[in-house]
């Protein structure tokens, strides 16, 4: 292309050693030219469509009134209107009927699955298998507010607190040292684990007197759901977990018993239901929330 | 006209430069400033307590900004997956910005009250223990270290000074509010008439009696996304 | 005119490294040692040549944490985001910085017929510029960043850097002053413009109130400061990374090449239409935010616009090759010039490409930015610098190159390196990209952000493979020039 032929400016630099630095002046490539003038005119044609430029009290906004927030209306409009048919047949119907509906439930859990995996596996790990201590497995069927579909809508819509005092003196409790591992000596007999034969008698006149355990674990130590007070149904909402099954939310080994015993415990479920005050979570929408408590009733373990 | 003016005088290809560099720069940036629609009017936004404004700048000394982006765009799955598309008003007193450009780790803009205080210490101590794919570092020391805040007032004083409506009580009860926040039985009457009723005051960082790095973090995490209450809010074109 | 023969015919030359060939009579001397400063310019490009190992190591550190997350070693001073920033700051500023002094000081003596205008300030720039860089590495590590992508640096080096900056500009512009040359030769118009239009950046972007000695808070916040951030990255790349090393091309290609420049008029109108578009380009990185439509509308077609006169660079350099192209055969030198106006070509199609809306939306937040920065960071950045330095060094030295296969083996080395590191991060941010998008048939998200992370892992090994092959490229060069300068003559007073 560039040939002998073309003259060069005339100028010349840096001639002290070697070959010299010289400019041809080969005409501006016609391609070049030409997609340059085609790139302005495809930025002028977007001017006139979209919104682009800045003028006294605002700026243009383009023949299309196109905005990347109405944009995002049509999707979710779009969006909705292919799930309508099925979303206001989930509405309409209880969770029992849903459940009872094999094409309505399958639908709900693909819902409630993807809901989970974004919203929910951190704590819980993938299709509630569980992650660590402090967090619940969903998949088996040991439930701290119960496992009902109703009980589970509730702690997924409201989210749940469960608040275990401290005891010890040192934490803000009533209780000595002793005592305490007095109290995590029966606790351990209750899940049929060898324990101090005395201390744990001693262990259970605390849980079933002055430290008053049995009022949310119940007489039996079998928890809020399983468990009776005086032959009475006790409350699920305090969340107290069954002692005697082996499973165990922060940990069964003694000594972390003992830790659970003397500094308490707070756990937070955040609420996915309720337009956020002071709690965790978000507001998923009534929809999201039945969604989400059909699957996880689901995993394994709903009552 | 011939080039040959600015190859033989310097200040003219000075100047030449200076102005057309200068076209785009002032077009583009300076209407953002007067623009009254640039920044939505809500209902909500507030200025960091001071407890969250040490959280956010240990968010930058990690350098958290080069994984997670705090912006929330208008798509059908951001929306579904992080929840309400950003706002320019929700980010109007972070100086800088936090944004992002690159999402390794997920949208941090809503975060704020979707895992409990339990799960981010626990997070961040070792975050495979709570999401095995992760490949987000361990960030051990952030509990291990003591907040230092003795300068927490000039912090407040500095962002005043931007333009941050911090009062000048606020300015004087920095210190006071950041420790009342991070303790659940402080007497907390001044940090919630200066910051608002929502403000959380917990123990974030786990470890009573103490207030470490991971508690400002987490205070700050925890009021992400949080302040705009979105039922209310009606979507404005831009 | 007719294209003159070199100057000086009789001497024997090394084809390749334009130098004069092992065993023949040296050239007549032209004591140009004396005449100008090429001290500093020795300097500048051993330091050029250490920090781009240094950043080039720290960047292959980074992509094996990313693919094993246990290598931060729960150490904060390497963890992942306080070495990030270390990472780009050495191979942007410390390395390619060093690479514009080095060339632009040589360049602009060469050019002008006359030494630098000031020593004080030559010194000035060159121990400022490697105390920025030293103060950079001390700071990192220790947290004291100001939260800004690329502009990292605390209050009290961002002054720093600005003395330094505004020494180069008095220096340049005094140089350009003293020139016995009537015009002012193309490659230093690309110059000047990029040390005018960094200083204005540097500081529009850099305001801040300190609060302490290390620590303060930008003056702009929310929307405004993200559009002036990435006014300032965004001409970053368009000035620092592009439009200066065009100057190098403008002076280098031609020189190894022996070929007069392709066209003078191309390069006028590219290197003003360059100047003008590039500035409006930065919106385009801040598609779909909480930025208004109508400043992302100027960002992506100022992007589109911006395509022919970036390319304009590339035509004049390539182009200058034509009636020699066979010289591509023999000299590796030439080859590192032409690959890296190819991937110069290439990143300058892909990126406003990327500016468009649409393709933003899926690009954006995933590997495919990554992918897009490192066909131009390490195609054209670093190969065109590793061009400069091996036509500089057997020059400032007056010697030959210790080894010419060893330049050949770190061609394909580097070349190989980033095949390896681009494909791997463009299939893996489309994947993000879709992965993210995807609905089920019920309209549900069919995968959580973890499953994405997960399905990234192995595009993550590749990567750091491809890093570390371009690493142990650049160690070979940094062999091959460190011979060079060993076995080179010892002037003798």
């Amino acid at each position: 292309m560039a040939d002998k032929q073309v003259e060069t400016t005339g100028h010349q630099w840096d001639d002290e050693e070697g070959f010299p630095l010289q400019e041809f002046n080969n005409p501006l490539p016609r391609w070049w030219l030409y997609s340059f003038y085609a790139t302005i005119l495809f930025a002028v044609i977007y001017w006139i469509l979209y919104p682009a430029w800045p003028i006294p009290g605002g700026f243009t906004k383009g023949v299309l009134g196109w905005s990347q927030y109405q944009e995002l209306q049509k999707e979710m409009t779009d969006a909705q209107s292919a799930r309508k048919v099925f979303d206001d047949r989930l509405s309409a119907a209880s969770l029992e009927e849903i459940a009872a509906n094999p094409q309505l439930l399958a639908y709900a859990k693909a819902g409630g699955r993807a809901l989970f995996a974004n919203q929910c596996a951190g704590c819980h790990g993938t299709e509630g298998s569980g992650t660590t201590q402090g967090f619940p497995i969903l998949v088996d069927d040991d439930w701290l507010y119960g496992g009902t579909l109703q009980e589970i809508y509730a702690t997924i819509a409201n989210g749940r607190s469960g608040t275990m005092p401290p005891h010890l003196q040192a934490a803000g409790g009533a209780f000595s040292e002793a005592q305490v591992n007095d109290l995590a000596d029966f606790v351990l007999t209750l899940s049929n684990r060898p324990a101090d034969k005395a201390a744990a008698e001693r262990g259970k006149a605390l849980f079933m007197g002055d430290a008053g355990c049995h009022l949310c674990h119940g007489d039996h130590g079998r928890g809020s759901v399983l468990d009776t007070l005086g032959g009475q149904p006790l409350d699920h909402n305090t969340g107290a977990p069954n002692l005697t099954d082996g499973i165990w939310l922060h940990g069964g080994d003694r000594a972390t018993i003992v830790q659970t015993i003397a500094r308490g415990r707070a756990s937070k479920m955040p609420a996915w239901g309720v337009d956020s005050g002071e709690s965790l979570g978000r507001n998923l929408g009534p929809l999201a929330v039945k969604q989400l408590a059909l699957y996880v009733h689901g995993l394994g373990g709903g009552k | 006209m011939k080039h040959e003016v600015f190859e033989k005088n310097i200040p003219l290809l000075f100047i030449g430069v200076i102005l057309v560099t200068a076209i785009g720069a002032l077009v583009e940036i300076v209407p953002l400033f007067y623009i009254d629609s640039t920044i939505e009017k809500v209902e909500g936004v507030r200025p960091y307590t001071p407890l969250e404004l040490k959280g956010r700048d240990i968010y930058v000394r990690e350098g958290c900004y080069n994984c997670h982006s705090q912006m929330i765009r208008p798509f059908r799955d951001e929306v579904e997956r992080y929840g309400h598309y950003s706002l320019a008003a929700e980010s109007m007193y972070d100086h800088p910005f936090q944004w992002g450009s690159k999402r390794t780790g997920p949208d941090l803009a809503r975060v704020g009250g979707k895992y409990s205080n339990l799960w981010h210490q626990t997070h961040m101590r070792s975050p495979r223990t709570v999401v095995p794919e992760s490949i987000m570092p361990n960030y051990p020391w952030l509990e291990k270290n003591t907040l230092n805040y003795g300068d927490i007032g000039v912090r407040l004083a500095v962002m005043q000074k931007l333009g941050v409506p911090y009062s000048d009580v606020a300015v004087a009860e920095a210190k006071a509010d950041l420790e009342a926040q991070a303790n659940p039985t402080a007497d907390a009457t001044g940090l919630r008439a200066r910051y608002g009723a929502k403000v959380g005051q917990e123990n974030f960082g786990g470890q009573p009696g103490r207030i470490t790095e991971l508690d400002a973090l987490i205070a700050y995490l925890q009021m992400l996304g949080r302040q705009v209450d979105f039922a209310t809010y009606k979507a404005q074109a831009r | 005119m007719a294209v003159p023969p070199p100057v000086n015919p009789s001497a024997k030359y090394d084809p390749v490294v334009r130098a004069p060939a092992r065993g023949a009579t040296p050239r007549p001397p032209v004591d140009l040692s004396e005449k100008y400063d090429f001290t500093v310019v020795k300097w500048f490009s051993i330091a050029a040549m250490v920090y781009g190992l240094v950043g080039f190591l720290v960047g292959d550190l980074l992509a094996w944490q990313l693919t094993f997350p246990v290598l931060n070693f729960d150490l904060p001073y390497i963890s992942f985001g306080r070495l990030r920033p270390l990472h780009t700051s050495a191979v942007i500023f410390a390395f390619g910085g060093s690479v514009l002094f080095a060339t632009s000081y040589y360049v602009v003596q060469r050019t002008c017929k006359a030494r630098l205008f000031s020593s004080l300030l030559t010194s000035i720039t060159f121990w400022g510029w490697n105390l920025v860089v030293v103060l950079v590495v001390v700071t990192y590590p220790l947290g004291l960043v100001q939260g800004k992508e690329y502009a990292e640096p605390i209050w009290i080096i961002d002054l720093l850097i600005t003395v330094v900056w505004v020494a180069y500009l008095i220096n340049f512009v005094g140089t350009l002053a003293r020139r016995k040359e009537p015009h002012i030769y193309v490659a230093n118009w690309f110059f000047l413009a990029f040390i005018i239009t960094v200083a204005v950046l540097h500081i529009v972007n850099n305001l801040e109130v300190p609060v302490n000695l290390t620590d303060s808070y930008p003056v702009w916040a929310g929307v405004q400061g993200a559009l002036i951030q990435w006014w300032y990255g965004h001409n970053a790349v368009g000035f620092f990374l592009t439009a200066a090393f065009l100057g190098i091309i403008y002076y280098f290609v031609p020189k190894q090449a022996e070929r007069p420049i392709y066209s003078y008029r191309l390069s006028i109108v590219h290197f003003w239409s360059l100047m003008f578009l590039y500035i409006w380009a930065g919106p385009h990185h801040l598609q779909y935010t909480a930025l208004p439509d109508w400043v992302g509308t100027l960002g992506a077609t100022f992007s589109i616009m911006l395509i022919l006169p970036s390319w304009g660079g590339m035509i004049n350099g390539i182009m200058t090759l034509s009636g020699v192209w066979h010289k591509l055969r023999t000299d590796p030198i030439l080859r590192f010039f032409i690959i890296s106006l190819s991937f110069y070509g290439m990143s300058t199609f892909e990126g406003p490409v990327m500016s468009l809306k649409s393709v933003n939306a899926l690009s954006h937040y995933t590997d495919w930015g990554i992918g897009h920065v490192h066909s131009g960071g390490l195609g054209w950045v670093a190969m065109v610098s590793f061009a400069a330095l091996y036509h500089l060094v057997p020059k400032l030295w007056q010697t030959r190159i210790h080894s010419v296969a060893m330049i050949n083996l770190h061609f394909w080395m580097a070349t190989i390196g980033i095949v390896f590191y681009i494909t791997a991060m463009w299939i893996s941010g489309v994947m993000q990209g879709l992965m993210a998008r995807a609905h089920d048939t019920f309209g549900n998200l069919t995968y959580s952000f973890a499953e994405i992370v997960q399905a990234t892992h192995p595009y993550y090994f590749i990567r750091a493979v491809g890093g570390l092959i371009f690493l142990s490229g650049a160690i070979l060069m940094a062999y091959n020039l460190w011979m060079t300068v060993r076995h080179a003559p010892r002037v003798t007073a």
